[in-house]
């Protein structure tokens, strides 16, 4: 029996077309938007959300926030030794070539060489590689001007430092990041004396290592990397009104194929009311319609899906555009039930109806 | 063999209109004889599509007995129902209602198919039924590239096919110009006296009344026997 929906489609070729066009935009429309929700909170943020770290040990009345928290040096030296807790400062700043005016707005991240703070690079070499007061960069700035063995001078010290490599996605509230090492990040301050951390970071767990740092270092607080990237400047409005839109999206989109689908199967109720006379048995009717929407839902759900891969990858660079696969499959669920569940709704009714009911009053 | 393939017993029913309950069938008793052709004609709104609807398992009776080949169908339930008009029953509406979708072939062939009757020899049991319709040159026609008679044919064929032992048709030929109408109803009284079938043929058109065996009015929710004593 289920030759009967493909003959009907290709019957009503224009209306299953428009049918298939909504569903494909919209599904479209959820994913683009999610995408670009998803660029953005990346764009803003990413040093931190790629950083394989567990918890933070923030100042206390920072509350959170790690650009506001500041812990002196004094007592980190020996925990410098200890790999699984780092130093690190953050430092909104500029730099510019040598010879030139035009700055550059950028993060200043201080990390250990060769420490689990240190992201890989994806060109040139790491910090222990490139030297003294060398200098990761975020791979934006790479360009005609800026490349691996360029000199870039800090813009409120004036000191030199030698871009070593490039590295992938390190973000901090939307500014590209330059990793240097704890040293450059002292000498930047002046003086080891005159230089304070951001926090101390840690990769693990671990209970033991939190009562050391605790007790060497007074008036802070361990925080979650969830926490610390919610306390990203202007990262949690920004979140809050994507999520905003993109939940409107979702909420505009459920009613649109519901009700899209509950219009279309209630246009059938003659059609339906001709096969019940027949002898069509209910049951029946209402596997067809499910069997339909499916296969309208996963042929367009499918080309939406393939339709953002390929979106993705001829924007622009300098948008930002991420394809998250467990999301994309929870929207193409959502979207999928309430189609069913839309045509569900008006084939019970059909289903319900005497068949004479179903075809209209012949008269 | 069952000499009354179709009986109905004390049937009633009524639509509200409003809060008005409005009696379109009271108490109305009926019985088919095997291999007969019976006419009900009345005016408009008297209740003969009512009737032929629920002797033909598509509409619920409030109370009464509607028994197909000796089996009491009142109690069934709707999918029971729908095998009954799968099996024993062939309605022809007064528009044709054929599925739009469908070509002429597969009008008929669903039919088989949602019976489980589809075999080997089923594609030339249509191209027969067609032809016996005079529809063999338009197997492949979409419904809406047929004339009014022709549709009307092809549900005439799609009523058969499954040789059912009642044939309910509800004016058949309204939208029929009447050398058409008379072709119509001779091709279903043929059928139904060669195949030793059944049919109830509700109409207006008095022209087609000679071709029946007997004629019922429909009056005051009951069906009362040799209309054209009781018009005159
Ligand atoms: N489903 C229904 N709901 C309400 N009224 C109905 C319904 N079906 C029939 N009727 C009413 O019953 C009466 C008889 O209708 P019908 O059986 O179609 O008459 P006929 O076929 O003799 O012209 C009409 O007055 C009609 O309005
Ligand atoms: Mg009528």
């Amino acid at each position: 029996m289920y030759f009967l929906p493909f003959k009907e489609m290709t019957f009503f070729k224009v209306r299953y077309l428009l049918i298939s066009f909504i569903l494909f935009f919209v599904a479209i429309l959820v994913f683009v938007i999610s995408g670009l929700a998803n660029g953005l909170s990346m764009n803003n943020a990413s040093s931190i959300i790629n950083m394989p770290a567990d918890t933070f040990y923030l100042q206390k009345s920072a509350e959170g926030r790690i650009d506001r928290s500041h812990l002196t040096t004094m007592d980190l030296e020996k925990l410098s030794a200890k790999d699984d807790a780092q130093p690190i400062g953050i430092q909104m700043g500029a730099i510019s070539k040598v010879n030139s005016e035009d700055k550059l707005d950028i993060t200043f991240m201080a990390v250990q060489p060769g420490s689990f703070l240190e992201p890989n690079v994806m060109a040139g070499k790491g910090l222990k590689g490139g030297g003294e007061n060398s200098v990761l960069l975020d791979r934006s700035l790479k360009s005609g001007a800026i490349k691996v063995g360029t000199i870039v001078k800090d813009a409120r010290s004036g000191i030199k430092l030698k871009v070593a490599g490039f590295m992938d996605d390190q973000t901090f509230s939307h500014t590209p990041v330059a990793v240097i090492s704890l040293d450059t990040w002292d000498s930047l301050a002046g003086s080891r004396e005159k230089s304070e951390y951001n926090g101390i970071v840690m990769n693990k767990d671990d209970s033991g290592l939190k009562k050391d740092v605790s007790s060497l270092v007074k008036n802070g607080e361990w925080v979650a990397k969830d926490q610390v990237i919610k306390g990203i400047p202007g990262y949690t409005a920004e979140q809050n009104s994507l999520y905003m839109m993109l939940s409107f999206l979702i909420v505009i989109a459920v009613f649109v194929l519901a009700a899209f689908f509950y219009i279309m199967t209630i246009q059938k109720a003659a059609q339906f009311g001709i096969l019940k006379a027949i002898g069509a048995k209910s049951s029946l009717l209402v596997k067809l319609t499910i069997f339909q929407v499916i296969l309208l839902t996963i042929v367009n759900i499918a080309a939406a899906v393939v339709f953002t891969k390929v979106f993705m990858t001829v924007i622009p660079d300098d948008i930002p555009f991420i394809f998250d696969t467990a999301q994309i499959a929870k929207f193409s669920g959502i979207l999928f039930l309430v189609s069913i569940f839309g045509s569900l709704l008006s084939v019970f009714n059909i289903v319900k109806a005497d068949p004479i009911q179903a075809m209209g009053r012949l008269e | 063999m069952i000499m009354e393939p179709l009986v109905l017993e004390n049937v009633e029913k009524s639509f509200k209109d409003g809060d008005k309950e409005n009696h379109i069938v009271k108490n109305l008793s009926f019985s088919l004889k095997m291999g007969e052709v019976v006419a009900v004609i009345g005016p408009s709104g008297s209740g003969k599509s009512t009737f032929l609807s629920i002797a033909g398992a598509l509409q619920s009776p409030d109370k009464g007995k509607v028994i197909v080949n000796g089996t009491n169908i009142s109690s069934y339930t709707d999918i029971e129902k729908a095998k009954i008009r799968l099996n024993h029953l062939g309605y022809i509406f007064q528009t044709s209602n054929l599925v739009p979708y469908l070509k002429v072939e597969e009008q008929l062939s669903l039919v088989l198919k949602m019976a489980n009757q589809w075999t080997k020899g089923s594609k030339r049991k249509v191209k027969e039924m067609l032809t016996a319709v005079g529809m063999e040159h338009r197997v492949k026609f979409y419904p809406h590239q047929l004339s009014g008679g022709e549709k009307q044919r092809v549900a005439i064929a799609r009523a058969f096919i499954n040789d059912p032992e009642i044939i309910l048709a509800d004016e058949p030929t309204a939208s029929l110009d009447s050398n058409r109408s008379m072709a119509i109803i001779e091709l279903i009284s043929t059928i139904v006296k060669e195949q030793n079938k059944s049919a109830i043929i509700v109409t207006h058109d008095d022209q087609i009344l000679p071709l029946c065996d007997r004629i019922f009015v429909m009056k005051d929710g009951q069906l009362v026997e040799d209309g054209r004593e009781v018009l005159i």
